[in-house]
């Protein structure tokens, strides 16, 4: 009785979870069906990268700073004890700029971004926005969620960009105030032994990751139902499913690209 | 615009966080104070439905074991394919990996990145939770029969989330460690007996490592909770709060995190 109460609850998640990749996957193909001819909005384009992208520098600046510290509070002690403080900033700038910087933008660009579009879009959809652009012959992919998921990529390229800049200076800040590694020694560190492809490799992950998060918050956003209480919950799937894309993602893209 | 107005802004902005932050510190102390009761009481939790701490348990652990087990263990293993590829640059020397990896994971990224995860998860799943009830007037309901609404719905979250913090913390690490050997041994050939090598840990990495996850364990349905209580209006004001919540909790960790290892920093010097 127990197992098998069990067992349906297990195929029952593995169906909802099956159901949700697949609304993904055609919402992506829809996204990409609209831009064959380009025909963008460009009016809610711009305005979705002012509020996605210019409206999010401060929290990713903050993020970033702190996260730059930290992996020069982790690897530094190591390094002083060895004492090649040269290397300080091998350590936490590879760190930074390969995984923690990208990923911890991403996580926070969409618990920022990618929660409030799900309850923007999902607040119109149960109140029924949608279905009133739908009889006005508007389609809402191509008016709402386009925009929207171009705005979430360029925007998180360019917040990974001003971020990754943000976490080297909080490193060396943190190096300097803390472990007495010099200005300068920090600096050396970095152009020593961080290539261009570092850097690189986060950025194409960060388009990746933000193409992920704006299809899985718009999907979340318009497949809701039922009032308050269904856009809380659509907000929290969006988030769960952007998190794991993003972990996913991030394995692959270094996995398959080195 | 004039530069009056423009003082204006920045100062009701900055009245306007410091009343937020003042509310939150009172959403703590009420909660803590709520356990405090609820221990010198023989009967604690005023009207809270038995076994509501359980519930918690079960919602908060259980349902966010799978989601960790997958996100820690595709992290553990990218970040030892990242150290391992600099490496193999540059020294080819795979002895220090496994030891110096645990100790970071005990110290740092095993508590961090799961309470990360959690924050997402849980602390959304919490405020849409209060902000649902919040705007549908349930908690003024609950208000009007006498009951505390931090005693009956943040308390039992917040001994569940720390309870289940510290475990999941636990198993994260230990997910991505395994993962991380599991790499380093198919794609470097690194032998696992040198990986999974615990002589760099100390006790008082553990001790780091059950302060972290309790602190952001604390943290995250204190601010998701307030979150939620302070939602407004309809649908939109539980989106809201459902999104604070996420940014507030997982800004939490990252700052508790940086407090918590300059604190350990300087306790220990370079010993961390």
């Amino acid at each position: 009785m127990i197992g098998e109460r069990a067992l349906s609850g297990v195929g029952a998640g593995a169906i909802r979870i099956a159901e949700e990749v697949g609304g993904i996957l055609v919402l992506t193909y829809q996204v990409l069906r609209a831009l064959v001819p380009p025909r963008i909005d460009w009016r809610e384009l711009v305005k979705n990268l002012y509020k996605m992208g210019n409206k999010s520098v401060p929290i990713v600046v903050l993020t970033a700073f702190f996260a730059g510290g930290l992996m020069t509070l982790q690897t530094g002690p190591f390094v002083k004890k060895l004492g090649a403080t040269s290397l300080a900033g091998w350590g936490a700038g590879y760190a930074v700029l390969r995984e923690i910087g990208p990923i911890l933008i991403a996580l926070m660009f969409s618990g920022r971004v990618g929660a409030n579009n799900t309850a923007e879009l999902a607040t119109m959809t149960v109140t029924e926005q949608l279905d009133g652009l739908r009889a006005l012959a508007i389609d809402p992919i191509r008016f709402l969620v386009v925009p929207r998921v171009i705005a979430m990529i360029v925007m998180l390229l360019a917040l990974t960009v001003i971020g990754d800049m943000v976490a080297l200076f909080g490193a060396s800040v943190v190096g300097r105030a803390m472990l007495d590694i010099d200005w300068s020694t920090m600096y050396y560190s970095f152009s020593e032994n961080l290539r261009p492809y570092d850097f690189l490799h986060g950025v194409y992950k960060s388009i990746a990751f933000g193409g992920a998060i704006a299809v899985s918050s718009c999907y979340f956003g318009v497949t809701v139902r039922g009032g308050a209480v269904g856009v809380g919950k659509a907000v929290n799937a969006a988030v769960v499913a952007a998190a794991v894309s993003i972990m996913l993602l991030d394995f692959f893209i270094t996995y398959s690209t080195g | 615009m004039n530069p009056d107005s423009r003082i204006e802004r920045l100062g009701a902005a900055a009245v306007e966080a410091a009343r937020a932050l003042a509310e939150l510190w009172m959403v703590y102390v009420s909660t803590v104070s709520g356990i405090v009761r609820g221990f010198t009481r023989r009967r604690g939790g005023r009207g809270r439905p038995k076994g509501e701490i359980l519930r918690q348990l079960y919602a908060i652990g259980n349902k966010s074991l799978i989601f960790i087990v997958v996100t820690l263990g595709f992290i553990g293993m990218v970040m030892t394919y990242e150290a391992c590829l600099q490496l193999s640059r540059v020294t080819g020397d795979y002895s220090q990996i496994g030891s110096q990896y645990i100790r970071l994971i005990v110290t740092d990224f095993g508590p961090t990145l799961t309470a990360l995860m959690l924050a997402t998860r849980v602390g959304a799943g919490i405020a849409a939770e209060i902000g649902s009830m919040k705007v549908t007037e349930q908690i003024d309901a609950l208000r009007m029969s006498g009951v505390l609404p931090i005693d009956y719905l943040i308390v039992p979250r917040f001994l569940a989330s720390v309870v289940m913090t510290l475990m999941l913390s636990t198993l994260g690490g230990a997910v991505m460690y395994t993962a991380g050997g599991l790499t380093a041994q198919y794609s470097f050939g690194v032998n696992p007996n040198l990986f999974f090598d615990l002589s760099l840990l100390e006790f008082h990495h553990f001790g780091i490592m059950v302060v972290k996850a309790i602190a952001y364990g604390a943290a995250i349905p204190v601010v998701a909770g307030f979150c939620g209580l302070r939602a407004r209006g309809s649908s939109e004001g539980v989106g809201w709060a459902t999104t604070a919540a996420v940014i507030g909790s997982s800004f939490a960790v990252i700052m508790l995190d940086f407090i918590i290892s300059a604190t350990a920093l300087f306790l220990w010097g370079g010993d961390l």
